[in-house]
């Protein structure tokens, strides 16, 4: 697949190494840097970990990063923050984007498992009540493909302040979104009992509410007729489904993370480390 | 000859020929050739008569029932509204070009990039089982028009063709000699429709309630259509990730009247 991005920010390339997945090449620029330790988790686990950091801990407008990974046959790479990605708006504003395009190899094993992007609506980064989802335009797009560049996963979520709906509005309650993909059949047992898990944990969270439609009015079981604080689903995708995507809408950052944390803890075998631990 | 726009003539019990004026007899044809107004295909199309299985989805309505997004008639009005902002930033696109290109090629690629697109397994088999059913039924009814029943059958044959909704809708309506225009109005009016006709048999509106939303939220989709319509497939997007992940929760539902 040939590279699209003409001046990537930057770029990694993973290659076996005396048998060990290494990082063979590995380029960056302003105000992209990536932190590569010696060791990460268990000397069994041949995993290698990237920590990419932006310098100035954000992103401000007109801000475009780029970066291409290529993990080569049999390989395992781990890329991850090192802290959380906050967006600042500034007067004037163009957008800003990050783009990451990976390649990745046969038996191979590609793990992106960034902290949250934060979208702050002052240049102070201040988070005030209010604010939330108070910016005016975020996009996320993930795509897959298999070889030959097959469509296998084509997600683009665009949030945006519009006329007839605003975000918030959209998002009702719940200030954190996320998606999980796990692709592939190194990844087949994580992957059916994290199905198993969300199924568990949503059944009990869904039922008919005893009352039906109100106008407005309060019951005297307002808590029984809550949202869930946290509301999670899961799809197969992919021939055989080869892919589970885990969607996620939750009221707060820390229930996300523990979810995450429990979920993907299964990893560390393969990892090294647990994610999000 | 050019046929004047709107109308399709037809030889009762014949194939289709080209023919300019009404009444007249081509060779060993008895039969009077008949212009038919496109109006009666277009809105049996639209008719919720016809059999296509729409009353079986919910558009994540009853999961959003059961997770208790849905407490009060403004809910449900702003809910039909989040959808249909949704069906436009997603679907128009798959419609609108399948209604420009209603060839076999165009077909299959849109349903293939669908298929890639609907992640959510949910939507994604609500899709198929809908497209399948109106491809089904527009190949019996719609019998001037012999590519449908063609195409259906080689599809059927390949074996990895999903069928997905939004693109055989374009492809039918295209086929009819719809507009795009036209097509992509009609597919948002149909998901007004069935959203609504959930909402009545889930018991959040009654029947003349729902009639009177509909007809208010018709603004609302017309300016949706406004802004979605005439996009390309590279540009479909989703616009309410909260929906997505109530609605992928239909299948932990312990009872339910909707398959989505």
């Amino acid at each position: 697949m040939e590279s699209k991005i003409e001046a990537a920010t930057g770029k990694l390339v993973v290659k076996k190494v005396g048998g060990k997945s290494t990082v063979t090449r590995c380029f960056s620029k302003y105000p992209l840097k990536f932190i590569i330790p010696n060791k990460v988790g268990s000397s069994e686990t041949d995993a290698v970990w990237v920590y990419t950091l932006t310098y100035g801990g954000g992103i401000v407008s007109g801000d475009s990063i780029s970066c291409e990974i290529t993990v080569a046959d049999a390989c395992t790479a781990v890329l991850t923050t090192q802290a959380s990605t906050k967006v600042y708006k500034s007067l004037g504003s163009k957008s800003s984007e990050q783009i990451l395009e990976a390649k990745i190899g046969s038996d191979a094993l590609l793990a992106v498992i960034p902290d949250p992007v934060t979208c702050f609506s002052t240049a102070s980064g201040r988070h005030e009540s209010g604010e939330k989802w108070d910016f005016e335009l975020y996009r996320s797009t993930n795509h897959i493909f298999l070889e030959g560049d097959q469509p296998l996963f084509l997600d683009s979520v665009l949030l945006e302040q519009g006329n007839i709906t605003n975000i918030a509005e959209r998002m009702q309650d719940y200030q954190v979104i996320a998606m999980v993909i796990l692709l592939g059949p190194k990844l087949k047992q994580i992957q059916i009992q994290v199905q198993e898990n969300v199924r568990r944990m949503m059944s009990e969270q869904l039922y008919l509410p005893s009352t039906g439609l109100r106008p407005h009015g309060k019951t005297q079981s307002d808590h029984f007729l809550a949202k869930p604080s946290f509301v999670v689903s899961c799809s197969a995708f992919g021939p055989k489904g080869i892919g589970i995507v885990v969607r996620i809408a939750a009221m707060t950052t820390e229930s996300v993370y523990r979810f995450l944390q429990h979920q993907l803890a299964g990893m560390e075998t393969l990892l090294g480390v647990s994610p999000y631990s | 000859g050019r046929l004047a726009p709107g109308l399709r003539s037809f030889h009762v019990g014949g194939p289709p020929e080209a023919s300019t004026e009404a009444n007249v007899s081509h060779g060993k044809e008895k039969q009077a050739s008949v212009e038919l107004p496109l109006h009666w295909s277009e809105w049996q199309l639209l008719d919720s008569i016809l059999p296509t299985g729409g009353f079986a989805h919910s558009f994540g309505l009853e999961a959003a029932i059961q997770a208790r997004l849905i407490s009060s008639p403004d809910d449900l009005r702003t809910y039909v509204i989040h959808i249909l902002e949704n069906t436009g930033s997603l679907l128009l696109p798959f419609v609108c070009t399948a209604t420009t290109s209603p060839d076999l090629e165009t077909w299959h690629k849109l349903d293939r990039m669908l298929d890639a697109t609907l992640t959510n397994e949910v939507s994604r088999k609500a899709s198929t089982a809908q497209g399948s059913a109106l491809l089904r039924v527009a190949a019996s009814v719609f019998t001037e028009v012999p590519s449908l029943k063609k195409m259906r059958e080689i599809s059927l044959n390949f074996g990895d063709v999903a069928f997905h909704h939004a693109p055989l809708f374009g492809i039918i309506c295209g086929l009819l000699g719809l507009h795009r225009g036209t097509s992509q109005r009609a597919y948002m009016f149909i998901t007004l429709r069935d959203i609504i006709s959930a909402a009545t048999r889930l018991n959040l509106v009654g029947p003349l309630g729902a009639a009177v939303l509909q007809h208010q939220i018709a603004f609302v989709a017309e300016a949706m259509l406004k802004k979605w319509k005439d996009r390309a497939v590279e540009e479909a997007c989703q616009t309410s990730p909260l929906l997505d992940t109530v609605q992928g929760c239909h299948a932990y539902l312990f009872s339910r009247l909707f398959c989505s």
